[in-house]
């Protein structure tokens, strides 16, 4: 089953913005990465419960990405950013129409 | 080989067999010099748009490269403290501060990463389908990436335990 993206975007989004496509951030499947690693952080990147970093790990691993949020571009970037701190394969995406 | 945490709340490896001291101390080795082709895989691309590329690499990659660098001196700072004991057959003992934890990790994954890229690990080797050829380059490779897979895991039980710990004593 496909995980939901949460929109994490505030009321306070600049109107440029608001009129933006919502950018994806997409967490792919690399066979080096221990499925204990992945669960960690997702749970420090996001500050997800271990239940639903394992359901997103679990999506990675089972189906070859997950999608793991959805919003502004530059919340996007920054996300990514993290997870390739980490060395996780992530990649911004734009949301589809 | 053991592994605990010690009474000071750090992962403790104890009784480490010199061979596996040596592979241990392996952790120091540079991705990028000594894996030249895997390491491209630590700074992959976030995507296929242009202008987002050309803002990555001129100023994400240099900043995630800085930060592998920074945590892999942490770690041959630690390594540096390994502790053997005396006799014929000295076994050795690591005891990794709790706060440089994320550091080995990331180093480990790391190596782990450009091992595996550099030598074109297919998945069925690494899910343990086939042995390690060890008198092959190969095969000692794929030992490292399974070794260092095994460190990681016993450090991610240790932190887990202690945020488990941290959760009972909260609700206490």
């Amino acid at each position: 089953m496909m995980a939901k993206p949460d929109l994490l975007e505030s009321p306070g989004t600049k109107l440029s913005e608001s009129f933006d496509l919502p950018w994806m951030v997409v967490v792919h499947n690399d066979p080096v990465n221990l499925m204990s690693y992945v669960s960690m952080v997702f749970r420090r990147v996001f500050g997800w419960s271990r239940e639903r970093s394992e359901q997103h790990m679990m999506e990675v691993h089972t189906k070859g990405r997950s999608v793991v949020w959805s919003g502004g571009r530059e919340k996007a970037e920054l996300y990514v950013q993290q997870l390739h701190a980490f060395l996780l394969l992530a990649t911004l995406e734009k949301a589809p129409h | 080989m053991n592994f605990e945490i010690s009474k000071r709340g750090n992962p403790l490896f104890s009784r480490i067999h010199p061979f596996l001291a040596e592979m241990i101390k392996g952790v120091a080795e540079d991705p990028w010099e000594e894996y030249p082709e895997g390491s491209s895989r630590l700074l992959p691309p976030p995507g296929t748009d242009e202008e987002l590329l050309t803002d990555w690499a001129d100023h994400v990659q240099p900043d995630l490269r800085r930060r592998f660098d920074e945590d892999r001196s942490q770690v041959v700072q630690d390594i540096g403290t390994m502790r053997s004991g005396r006799g014929k057959s000295p076994v050795w003992s690591l005891e990794i501060p709790i706060a440089h934890v994320d550091a080995w990790l990331t180093t480990l994954n790391a190596l782990r990463l450009a091992i595996v890229t550099e030598h074109g690990f297919g998945e069925e080797e690494l899910a343990h389908k086939t042995s390690p050829d060890l008198s092959t380059f190969h095969g000692i490779a794929l030992l490292k990436v399974n070794f260092y897979a095994f460190l990681q895991e016993c450090l991610i039980q240790g932190l887990e335990s202690r945020e488990s710990e941290s959760c009972n004593q909260d609700s206490d």
